[in-house]
């Protein structure tokens, strides 16, 4: 007896040793990627490294396993499809057990709730199979008779999550109306479709529809919304859904109502979508039928991807189809490979531990203590934004706004910022308000006193006399003629037109401060407003592309003014076209201030300055064309419109040019190269 | 009318004679050019071929042909099959697979594959897949006895008519199987040989018959078990010694996420050209070591279920490759080429048998340790003990309308930081200076020595060498000796191109500099040589190289190619003068250049992860400590720190980081934006620990060379130097003991030698 003992014992260490095989490597074949603030992909410490993976369980494999459930008690549920049975294992790779061999035809979807039922969908069965703990079946559900459901659309159930009500969320092949929602009461009841996907509709396929006859239109893709891949539901009993094709809308979490709760604007969902998890965290798990892994949080924003297909040179940790994902309490992930027939788990690195734990005391609202592994993420990786937002938004609650005002900038949380700014700007109102009042009323004071000595003792004489003096001079008069311009562009083109008021050298001065302007605003504006990332400077590219435009317009309305017997020549509408940028010129700095002291909510005054300085350039530049030239209203819309045009047939010309030049160069090369291959040979 | 005529006719001479003239032109051109283009290649190692005894035969059974005290070579004709049996144990290792073994499930292909001692792919048109082995196609074989061994002079006749002639030798425990370069012939117009596989069955077993292991060059080494591997692999392991011919073949499509981020990284690189069986429970084992053609050499292990259920390995010399001449830029027309001139080198492949305690890996790796010190292929260097602490100087990020310097550790700062060491004890640090010269980490190639402004300039670099040197501290000038960035050089000459011809470009997607090329392997030299000399000026003798030390490409150079071997031969003569004149630092160099550098930096400490790997094991460490110190890869990007340490604790490796005195967030903007950890202040403290700990350890395997290394039947692992001291390492999560001996989880413990 002691001896068999022993060598069971013995046969179990073999076994374990057989089937585990722990790869002690920290070089992944695989690289991690996150998303940074300005939304681009960049390279992390690695997330999860391939722990261990399961081919067998005990000496039974899987054939074409299709979908695996991780119970509480950390037992490991597979839908072994081809074998017609549900394996469970433990992550060491022993059996515990089979369920539904002889009753099963194809489960192609398993899911275990919190008291160990095993819920079992068969496809080639149409019907959902229930069993208890013990393997033993408790009820089956076939196809729903109510009409809701519809007699023609068949039952192949494919995917089941089932919420603490038991009641089942079914994903099913060829059915696109959506999940398929049952309650347990009175053998399955249909309770209708749940998160049903709406169907994309562009603009160019509205404007097919109506002008293709009813033949072509049958042959279009039909615009059928696409059925969930896959779902999962978590401890809330919130329900994830992915979708393939839907792009942003891949990774979709829906509340009972079935109302998608996250949104994601960064490209950063899985073109192939095979299975979704929920984390322990509030995260969330998304894996790639070509082996890449996603990690979300609780707002769809990436934290980690990695991962990615077996291109063949079989290395651990890579996989050739993915058909479903889970994870244990303790964050590792489980990803089954169908074509491989194994199970690949993935074991967070310190690095992400650090990251979970942090979420976790964020979520719990304990800010202080989720700064303390915050601080070691930005050490391990000081470019990680993510951490920055998180340390930002507790720093924010904890109201120590000039540290969350930081971290929010770095981490381009343009809503942290705003809301960190607010509060500062609002401190410092509080704090300042009295001494602006003081200094206004004194500013006054001293305005007023001013004035009245000057209407008694003309003390100020002296310096009107130079500014008068200083104005006569002919650039300075013509800088002054074009501020007066502005406000009475029609005189003021009148006299460009018949008074010579025109001048290279004014119009250029004003073109190069606009050109100035419009680089210091790009490039130095406020944090909120700006579009342009930190330390990217294309200043060349702005300045040629402001000449261009001004030569271009210059040009055109020349050309196209002279046919129209327009009296302009180049000089006068090259002044009015830079004089009629003065609007810009004078407010810019207004703007340019505002978008220094203005938080997300106040915005909108930037976006009417901008409307306003633009809409009086616009206004000014048509009344100069038509005084220039002494159009009348109609000739001058005539001008404008072939001005466009002229425009366009430039720019045509320019690309057809250019391609039919890369063409002779491409044509010339071939010949070259190909010549010297010949020769060479 | 007549006088229009008249007046055309000077008109239609002249048009006439210009045609003649550019007509005589054009042909002088292509006759200038159209000259053969020849292989440079005619370094002779010993290419003749033996001479002669007399005819021997061996036509029905195998024939003694060779013994000595310990062993006995055997050969059998028809097949090339030669077996060596060991006299004290009587253990036996064949190169073909015997009637007996022979599972008959193999289609006629296969078996005549397994065979076969030697079988070649051959080329015909441009497709390489013909296979010709012994006993497929029709062939001749006439065997000569030379001293200790044969000569037999194979003909593979049929649609191919090829003559090789392989001698082998047995000399003491070895066995030395030699292609001379001059027997090699392809006697028929477009039929060529494109690779031959040398003893492809060498010490075969099948499926699990016998216990044992074959040996991986992969990474710092790893073992395939010979156990049933039930089919579950697809591929074996195959590897082209000193990584990839990137001036052959355009690098194959990588799998990439939202088509433009590479997700899966590069397998390492094959350092060594060593391969080896081991059959445990007969004690006789082999280290397989290409002595010769290895620039051209893939190994190949092969574990059962892959095709055929024999576990196999050898080497596979790549004579003549089929490459891609693309037609037009866009690479819409290409036509596949094969190569003018084949590898023109001896093929050797020496076995060294090993039995009884010595059939192990460990026994592989201090044999092979011994033939490296044996025929200068390393020298003895100084192996003491120092932790390696690399500074990024400047970087450059956009700026207006050019770039601006990004400083991230100038010359006085790392005065600061080491002396901040040192006061915590980390003494006799040594220090790779990146990005120290003029222009920053980037402005590749450095072809002179003159430091960037930002970093204190020259003369603030060379007060910073001599003053830490005079403390013990040694710096190291950094120099990537093979990339061109193509935004701060010229790039018109001195670039490497493809055997296509076409320019080899490296494109990154990085910020600043997204777009680098290779240089010429002279162009390289000239630099190397031109920097220890002005360095030399200036007192500086302190140099580390990189991508010399890890590339080797053939390339094309006005019309003419030139091979591997060309490339390999620039480099280590180039790499000689320097380590003549200064102490040299190698950033992972293959196995030629092992005798040129005073210590290798990132070297690896595992594989890559292949899943038909069984166990990993630190095989170039056991071969290398003692004689040449390796330092790890950074610390820094280390996912699991502990693992990582306990490896370098495991491997006798020594440590490195890489610091900036500035935060490394600065360097968003620029190309390093995937540095994401980097300041010291994150680092001084593990730096501290690392040094105390590991000092310690290397002090009492100061100058011990690995005697064995060890996985103790409780996972514990257990390395013995030659000086008696013991280290043993646990990666486990429970403490264990072995021999009197309790190693903490995740721990390591020492016992002294006596």
């Amino acid at each position: 007896m002691q001896r068999l003992k022993r060598l069971l014992i013995c046969f179990v260490v073999f076994v374990l040793v057989m089937q585990m095989r722990p790869s002690v490597s920290a070089d992944t074949p695989y690289v991690t990627y996150t998303i940074n603030g300005y939304g681009q992909i960049r390279q992390t410490q690695c997330a999860y490294l391939a722990h261990a993976t399961l081919t067998k369980f005990g000496s039974e494999a899987m054939s074409e396993p299709s979908d695996i459930c991780i119970a509480e008690n950390g037992d490991i549920y597979v839908a072994d499809s081809k074998n017609s049975r549900i394996m469970i294992g433990s992550a060491d790779g022993e059996l515990i057990g089979t369920i539904g061999e002889g009753e099963l035809k194809t489960p192609r979807g398993v899911f275990v709730t919190d008291n160990y039922d095993v819920y079992v969908a068969d496809r080639d069965a149409e019907k959902i199979f229930v069993f208890d703990k013990n393997g033993s079946k408790k009820c089956e559900y076939g196809k729903p008779d109510s009409p809701l459901y519809g007699d023609e659309v068949s039952f192949l159930p494919i995917k089941i999550a089932v919420n603490d009500a038991g009641i089942m969320f079914v994903v099913c092949e060829s059915n696109t109306n959506g999940i398929v929602e049952l309650s347990p009461n009175e053998g399955g009841t249909f309770l209708g479709y749940f998160g049903t996907n709406y169907a994309a509709t562009s603009l160019t396929s509205i404007i097919y529809r109506a002008i293709l006859t009813d033949a072509q239109r049958a042959k279009m893709v039909s615009n059928i919304p696409a059925t969930p891949t896959n779902l999962t539901i978590d401890d809330k009993g919130l329900v994830y859904t992915v979708t393939r094709g839907s792009k942003n809308d891949t990774l979709k979490r829906l509340n009972i109502a079935g109302t998608n709760m996250i949104s994601n604007h960064d490209d950063t969902y899985a073109a192939t979508p095979a299975a979704v998890a929920a984390g322990n965290h509030d995260n969330v798990y998304v894996a790639d039928q070509q082996g890449y892994i996603f990690e979300y949080n609780n707002e769809g924003e990436m934290l980690f991807v990695f991962g990615g297909p077996d291109d063949g040179t079989q290395r651990v940790g890579l996989s050739r189809l993915v058909s479903g994902v889970a994870v244990d309490d303790s964050d590792r992930i489980y990803v089954l490979d169908s074509d491989k027939a194994q199970i690949q788990i993935y074991a967070p690195t310190e690095f992400t531990d650090l990251l979970h734990n942090a979420l976790y005391l964020y979520s719990k609202g304990r800010y202080t203590e989720a700064k303390e592994p915050l601080t070691q993420l930005l050490k391990m990786n000081s470019m990680y934004d993510y951490a920055n937002k998180a340390m930002g938004s507790c720093y924010f609650q904890e109201e120590n706004y000039a540290q969350a005002l930081k971290y929010a900038r770095l981490a381009k949380d343009h809503k942290g910022y705003s809301d960190a700014f607010w509060e500062i700007r609002n401190s410092w109102l509080k704090k300042n308000i009295m001494t602006v009042i003081m200094a206004l009323v004194i500013l006054w004071i001293a305005v007023t006193i001013l004035k009245r000595a000057d209407s008694k003792r003309h003390i100020l004489d002296t310096p009107r006399k130079a500014i008068k003096k200083f104005k006569r001079k002919s650039f300075v008069s013509d800088i002054c003629y074009a501020a007066y311009y502005m406000k009475k562009p029609s005189d003021a083109a009148y006299g460009i037109a018949a008074e010579g008021r025109a001048s290279w050298l004014a119009s250029t001065f004003l073109l190069l401060v606009f050109m100035a302007e419009f680089i210091i605003l790009k490039y130095t504006r406020g944090f909120l407003t700006k579009s342009v990332m930190d330390g990217r400077y294309e200043i060349l590219s702005d300045i040629g592309m402001i000449a261009g435009i001004a030569v271009a317009v210059t040009l055109c309305t020349y050309l196209v003014c002279t046919i129209n017997e327009g009296e302009g020549t180049i000089k006068k509408i090259y002044t009015f076209f830079c004089y009629s940028l003065m609007p810009y010129i004078l407010l810019t700095p207004i703007t340019y201030i505002l978008s220094h002291v203005l938080t997300t909510n106040e915005d909108f005054l930037v976006v009417m300055l901008g409307i306003l300085i633009w809409g009086w350039v616009a206004v000014i530049m048509v009344i100069g064309l038509k005084e220039v030239n002494n159009f009348t209203a109609a000739e001058t819309l005539k001008v404008i419109l072939l001005t466009v045009f002229a425009a366009l047939i430039l720019a045509l010309l320019i690309f057809i040019i250019y391609v039919l030049w890369a063409q002779v160069f491409e044509f010339v090369y071939a010949i070259i190269s190909e010549g010297v291959y010949r020769l060479g040979s | 009318m007549e006088a229009n005529k008249q007046k055309r006719l000077p008109l239609i001479i002249g048009a006439a004679a210009a045609l003649i003239i550019i007509v005589s032109v054009v042909l002088v051109a292509v006759a200038g050019s159209s000259k053969p283009m020849q292989l440079s290649t005619d370094k002779s190692h010993s290419k003749e071929i033996p001479s002669l005894g007399e005819r021997i035969s061996a036509a029905d059974d195998f024939l003694l042909v060779a013994q000595n005290d310990d062993y006995e070579l055997y050969y059998y004709e028809p097949r090339f099959s030669l077996k060596v049996v060991n006299k004290n144990n009587g253990a036996v290792m064949e190169s073909t697979v015997s009637d007996e073994k022979d599972d008959g499930k193999n289609n006629k292909s296969w078996t005549g594959y397994i065979k076969s001692g030697i079988v070649i792919n051959a080329i015909i048109g441009t497709l390489n897949t013909y296979q010709v082995d012994l006993n497929t196609v029709p062939s001749k074989i006439e065997t000569y006895a030379i001293d200790n061994g044969i000569y037999a002079k194979i003909s593979f006749l049929g649609d191919y008519m090829f003559d090789i002639g392989v001698e082998v030798r047995l000399e003491g425990n070895e066995l030395v199987v030699r292609i001379p370069d001059g027997s090699v012939k392809e006697n028929k117009e477009g039929t060529y040989i494109s690779t031959i596989s040398v003893l492809p069955f060498m010490g075969y077993t099948y499926l699990d018959d016998e216990k044992g292991y074959m040996l991986v060059p992969d990474g710092n080494g790893a073992l395939i078990e010979l156990d049933n591997k039930e089919g579950r692999y697809s591929t074996g392991f195959s590897g082209l010694v000193y990584g990839a011919d990137e001036g052959m073949t355009s690098s194959s499509a990588v799998p990439v996420i939202w088509e433009s981020y590479e997700t899966v990284t590069e397998p390492s690189t094959v350092l060594a050209p060593v391969f080896g069986m081991a059959h445990t429970d007969d004690e006789l084992a082999y280290l397989g070591i290409v002595e010769s053609g290895d620039e051209r050499c893939s190994i190949e292990v092969v574990p059962n279920g892959i095709m055929v259920d024999y576990n196999r390995c050898f080497a596979k010399f790549l004579l003549r490759d089929v490459f891609v001449q693309p037609l037009n830029q866009s690479n819409s027309g290409t036509v596949t080429t094969v190569e003018k001139d084949r590898l023109h080198s001896d093929l050797t492949v020496r076995y060294i048998f090993l039995e009884g305690d010595d059939a192990d890996y460990t026994g592989m790796a201090g044999a092979y340790r011994d033939y490296l010190l044996e025929n200068g292929a390393v020298k003895q260097r100084d192996t003491s003990y120092h932790t390696r602490v690399d500074f990024l100087g400047t970087e450059r990020e956009e700026f207006l309308m050019g770039t601006k310097a990004v400083a991230m550790t100038t010359a006085d700062d790392i005065s600061d930081i080491l002396d901040e060491l040192s006061q915590s004890g980390v003494q006799n640090v040594i220090s790779v200076y990146k990005g120290w010269q003029k222009g920053g980490l980037y402005n590749l190639p450095v072809t002179d020595y003159t430091a960037d402004g930002n970093i204190g300039g020259i003369a603030g670099l060379d007060r910073l060498i001599t003053e830490q040197a005079e403390k013990g501290n040694s710096i190291y000038v950094y120099d990537d000796a093979l990339s061109v960035n193509a935004k701060t050089h010229s790039t018109t000459y001195n670039v490497m191109k493809m055997v296509n011809k076409r320019t080899f470009k490296q494109e990154h997607n990085r910020q600043v500099y997204d777009l680098f090329y290779y240089l010429m392997p002279g162009r390289s030299s000239t630099n190397i040589s031109g920097l220890v000399d002005k360095a030399g000026k200036r007192g500086i003798d302190t140099i580390a190289f990189s991508g010399v030390s890890e590339k080797l490409f053939s390339y094309s150079y006005k019309g003419s190619f030139y091979s591997r071997t060309d490339t390999m031969d620039i480099y280590d003569s180039a790499l000689e003068y320097a380590d003549e004149r200064c102490t040299v630092i190698l950033e992972t160099p293959n196995a030629y250049l092992w005798d040129r550098g005073d210590a290798f930096t990132d070297m690896p400490l595992d594989s890559s992860d292949y899943l038909y790997i069984d166990r990993e094991i630190p095989f170039f460490s056991i071969v290398l400590k003692g004689i040449v110190p390796t330092y790890s890869g950074y610390v820094n990007f280390e996912a699991n720190k502990t693992e990582n340490f306990l490896k370098m604790v495991e491997s006798g490796v020594y440590p490195s980081f890489y610091v900036t005195a500035q935060d490394s967030s600065k360097l968003i903007y620029t190309n390093s934006s995937d540095l994401y950890s980097l300041e010291y202040t994150s680092y001084k403290d593990t730096i501290t620990d690392y040094d105390a700990k590991l000092r310690a350890l290397a002090q009492q395997t100061e100058g011990a060379f690995i005697t064995d290394h060890e996985v103790l039947e409780n996972g514990l692992c257990r390395v013995s130097y030659s000086n008696g001291t013991k280290v043993y390492v646990n990666y486990g999560e429970v403490p264990l003991t072995a021999e009197d001996m309790t190693v903490e989880a995740l721990s390591y413990a020492v016992e002294e030698g006596v």
